[in-house]
C-alpha cells in the first residue's frame, strides 16, 4: 500500500508541470514549501510536545537570508537556501534555550511574541528588508542557469522537498526522534531514561526552525517578493491548521495536511461566499470526527474495511 | 499491455502538452473575433472585502453595459472574476491562474496595495497589461513600467499630500499631528505629507501605529503633546475609530480630518466612535467628483441599483468604495477602443500611456503619460457630523513627484 502511494504521488510530480499550466505549477511549488514548512512544525510540535507559534518568523528569516544572499551577493541557490536554514535555526537555538524556561500556555506566548517581534523588524528594518515596500527577489541563478518560471523552479522544489522529507525520516527513526517522543511524553520520564531533556528541547527548536528557513529558501526559487504582511501569525495558524488537519505528530499527517488543506484552501477560492463557512465546517467536523487528523482517520476505516 | 499503457500515457502526454499551449497558435491570448477576455480579482471574501467587492461589481456593470451597447469594436466583453482575498499569495495564484489557465488578454484587479505588488515581476516578465481596480498599488507604480496601470482611486504619496493642502489651506494649521501606518501605505502618504508639509512650511509630528493597534493611547499623547492645530488620520477604519474616540475622551476639540483610506463604512465608523458627539469637527477625504450618492455620481448608484437589485436592497451596500471600479474599467474600454480592430496587448499598452479623460466620477481626470502609471492626484474634503455631509469647497493634490 505504501509504495503504491509513493509511486502514484512520484508519478503525479513527473507529470505535473508536463499536462498542466504555470498556475498549477505555482500552486505545487507553494503547497511543497507549506509541507516543509509542515515538516519543521511536527519535529517540534508534533514529535517533540513544545508549543511554538513563532514558524512564519523562521520562514520569513529563510526567505529574506536566501533571498538577499541570492539577489545581493549572487550565490547559486543551494548555498542561499542553505544559508536561510542555517540562519533561521541558529536563531531558533537561542529560543529553544529560551524555551527551556517554559512550558504549555508559556512557551506559546512567547513564541508568539517572538514571531510578532520578528514580523516588526521585517517591517522596520528598511536597508536590509526593503520594510514597508518588500523586497524584490532577483531570479534564483545556478552555474548561469536563471529559475524565470515556475516550471523552471519546480523540479528544484520538489527535489528539496524530498530531501527534507527523507531528512524528517532519518530524525525520527534516529535516537534523536526517540528522544523528541520521549521528552513529549514526560520529560520526568525520559530524563528518568537518560535523555538529555534540555538539549533535547534546543535540538528541536533549532531543527524546527532550520526547515522552517529551508521553506523561506524554497520560496526563493519561484517567487520574486516578499512583503512582511505574507509573514504574520496568520501564516503560523495556517501551517497549525495543516498539522492539525492532517494529524499532529505523524509525518505523513504533516505532509497530507498541507497538501490537502492547501488544495481545499484554493479551490475555496473559487466560491468566495461559502468559504469562510466552508473553512469553520471543515475544521470543526475535523475535531469532532477526525481529532488524530485526516489521515489517522482514513488509515482506520481502511483497516477496519479490511477486517470487516 | 504494458505497451499499451505506454502508448495512452505518451498520448495523453502529447494532448496535454498540445492543450497547453494555445498561445503559440493564437497571436494574442483572451481575443477571438467576437470576444475579449479580461481576467478580474479582487477580495471578494474575508475581513478585506468592503475594499474590492463592490468595487469589482462596478467594473462589471461597467462592462455589461458597453456590451449592451455593441462591445468594442464587434467584440463583447468576457469577465472572469477571481477573489485574490488581499492576500500575496492568493494574488499571485489568480493572476496566474487567469493569464495561464484562463488566457485572458488583459488584467484588471488590485484593491489591496501590498498584495499587488507582489504579481509586479511576474505580469511585466510576462508583459501582460495590468490595470488595477482600486489599489493605490505605488510600489508596482513607481518606477513606472509598460504594464501596469493604477491608483484609480488615488496615489497614496496624493493621499498624504492631499491631506496636508486641506489643513494647511482650509483650516490655517500650522502645526499638524499625523497619524499613518507602519506599513508601505504608511511610508507612501507620509513621503507625500513630508513633501507638502516642507512646501505648505508646516511642522509635522508623527505617530505611525500598527494597523491591528488596539490601544491608541500612547501616540495620542505624544500627539497632543505637541499642541497640533489639526490632527490628521491616515489609517484604517479601525486605527482611525480608535483614534477619535480616544480624542473625544480627552477632549480634544481641534479639527480631525480622516483619509480616504479609512472610510469604508462610515455609519460603522459613528458607532464606533461612540455616536455624533466625536465628529463634532471632523472632515474626511474623498476622492469621488461629488457627495457619495450625489448629483454628479447619481448615475453610478443608480446603474448599480439596477445591475445588482438584490445586494442594492442589502444594508452597507453599495460599498464606499464601489464607484471606484468604473474609471478603470472605463480606461480599459477606451485603450481597447483606440487600439483598434486589430487589437494586441502593446496597441492597448500604447493607447493607456496618453489617457487622459474625466470619468465624471472621480475628483480628478484620469491622466496617464510616458512615465506617469498613477491615474488620480485629486481629493475633495467632507465635513460630517453623524449625519449629514457638507462637500467643502476646492480640490486638493500633492506636490509630491517621482524623482526617478
Amino acid at each position: 500500500m505504501r509504495f503504491l502511494a509513493i509511486a502514484v504521488a512520484a508519478a503525479v510530480l513527473i507529470a505535473l508541470p508536463l499536462v498542466t499550466t504555470g498556475y498549477v505549477v505555482y500552486l505545487a511549488n507553494l503547497l511543497l514549501t507549506f509541507t516543509v514548512l509542515c515538516l519543521g512544525m511536527h519535529i517540534v510540535i508534533g514529535e517533540t510536545g513544545q508549543f511554538s507559534l513563532a514558524h512564519a518568523a523562521f520562514y520569513g528569516i529563510g526567505i529574506y537570508a536566501a533571498g538577499i544572499a541570492g539577489t545581493t551577493f549572487g550565490t547559486p541557490f543551494p548555498v542561499s537556501i542553505l544559508i536561510g536554514g542555517l540562519a533561521a535555526s541558529a536563531i531558533g537555538f537561542v529560543i529553544g534555550m529560551v524555551a527551556l524556561r517554559m512550558r504549555d500556555i508559556y512557551l506559546a506566548l512567547a513564541t508568539f511574541a517572538f514571531g510578532e517581534a520578528m514580523q516588526w523588524v521585517f517591517l522596520n528594518w528598511n536597508a536590509v528588508t526593503g520594510g514597508p515596500n518588500g523586497l524584490r527577489i532577483a531570479p534564483a541563478r545556478l552555474f548561469g542557469l536563471e529559475l524565470v518560471t515556475d516550471k523552471d523552479a519546480y523540479p528544484f522544489v520538489v527535489a528539496t522537498a524530498i530531501a527534507m522529507l527523507v531528512l524528517t525520516v532519518i530524525v525520527a527513526r534516529a535516537r534523536l526522534g526517540r528522544s523528541f517522543r520521549a521528552v513529549r511524553e514526560s520529560e520526568i520520564a525520559a530524563q528518568a531514561m537518560g535523555v538529555p531533556v534540555r538539549r533535547t528541547k534546543v535540538v528541536a527548536f533549532g531543527i524546527s526552525a532550520f526547515f522552517a528557513g529551508i521553506a523561506g529558501g524554497m520560496f526563493t526559487l519561484f517567487s520574486t517578493y516578499i512583503h512582511p504582511d505574507s509573514l504574520g501569525f496568520q501564516t503560523t495558524i495556517l501551517v497549525l491548521t495543516m498539522v492539525v488537519v492532517g494529524g499532529l505528530g505523524s509525518i505523513g499527517g504533516a505532509v497530507g495536511g498541507a497538501i490537502a488543506f492547501g488544495l481545499i484552501s484554493e479551490l475555496l477560492r473559487q466560491a468566495p461566499s461559502f468559504q469562510e463557512i466552508a473553512y469553520g465546517a471543515i475544521l470543526i467536523v475535523f475535531m469532532m470526527y477526525a481529532p488524530k487528523g485526516l489521515f489517522a482517520f482514513l488509515a482506520d476505516r481502511f483497516r477496519g474495511a479490511r477486517h470487516a | 499491455m504494458t505497451v499499451t499503457k505506454s502508448t495512452v500515457l505518451a498520448a495523453g502526454l502529447a494532448a496535454a502538452l498540445l492543450g497547453t499551449g494555445p498561445a503559440a497558435a493564437q497571436q494574442e491570448p483572451g481575443l477571438t473575433p467576437t470576444s475579449i477576455k479580461i481576467g478580474m480579482f479582487a477580495p471578494l471574501s474575508g475581513a478585506n472585502m468592503a475594499y474590492g467587492f463592490d468595487v469589482a461589481n462596478a467594473a462589471k456593470m461597467y462592462y455589461d453595459k458597453i456590451n449592451k451597447e455593441g462591445g468594442i469594436h464587434g467584440r463583447k466583453i468576457e469577465v472572469v472574476l477571481e477573489d485574490d482575498r488581499c492576500n500575496a499569495n492568493d494574488l499571485v495564484a489568480a493572476v496566474k491562474k487567469l493569464v495561464e489557465q484562463d488566457q485572458v488578454f488583459i488584467l484588471n484587479g488590485g484593491s489591496c496595495s501590498a498584495a499587488v505588488v507582489a504579481a509586479k515581476e511576474y505580469v511585466v516578465r510576462n508583459k501582460v497589461p495590468l490595470v488595477m481596480l482600486n489599489a493605490s498599488g505605488d510600489g508596482a507604480l513607481y518606477p513606472p513600467t509598460d504594464y501596469i496601470f493604477g491608483a484609480f482611486s488615488i496615489s497614496q504619496y496624493a493621499v498624504g499630500g492631499a491631506m496636508i493642502d486641506f489643513a494647511a489651506k482650509t483650516l490655517g494649521a500650522k502645526k499638524i499631528a499625523y497619524v499613518n501606518h507602519d506599513d508601505a501605505y504608511g511610508a507612501w502618504n507620509l513621503e507625500g505629507a513630508k513633501a507638502d508639509a516642507e512646501a505648505s512650511k508646516v511642522d509635522l509630528a508623527v505617530e505611525s501605529v500598527n494597523p491591528t493597534i488596539n490601544d491608541v493611547t500612547a501616540p495620542f499623547l505624544k500627539l497632543r503633546a505637541a499642541n497640533p492645530d489639526a490632527l490628521l488620520i491616515v489609517t484604517y477604519a479601525r486605527p482611525a475609530a480608535l483614534m477619535i474616540k480616544k480624542a473625544a475622551e480627552m477632549g480634544f476639540n481641534k479639527p480631525i480630518i480622516l483619509s480616504v483610506t479609512g472610510t469604508a463604512n462610515l455609519s460603522q465608523l459613528m458607532q464606533n466612535v461612540g455616536g455624533p458627539d466625536a465628529l463634532k469637527n471632523f472632515y474626511f477625504q474623498d476622492v469621488l467628483a461629488d457627495l457619495p450618492g450625489g448629483p454628479k455620481i447619481k448615475w453610478v448608484y443608480d446603474m448599480y441599483k439596477q445591475s445588482y437589485p438584490d445586494l442594492a436592497a442589502k444594508p452597507d451596500h453599495p460599498q464606499a468604495y464601489m464607484p471606484y471600479g468604473i474609471p478603470s474599467a472605463m480606461s480599459i474600454v477606451k485603450a481597447l477602443q483606440a487600439a483598434g480592430p486589430n487589437p494586441t496587448r502593446e496597441k492597448v499598452l500604447d493607447a493607456m500611456k496618453t489617457l487622459n479623460f474625466d470619468s465624471g466620477v472621480m475628483a480628478g481626470p484620469v491622466v496617464f503619460g510616458p512615465s506617469e502609471r498613477a491615474a488620480n492626484k485629486a481629493t475633495i474634503f467632507i465635513k460630517f457630523d453623524g449625519t449629514n455631509q457638507t462637500l467643502q469647497p476646492g480640490v486638493y493634490s500633492s506636490r509630491w513627484k517621482f524623482k526617478g
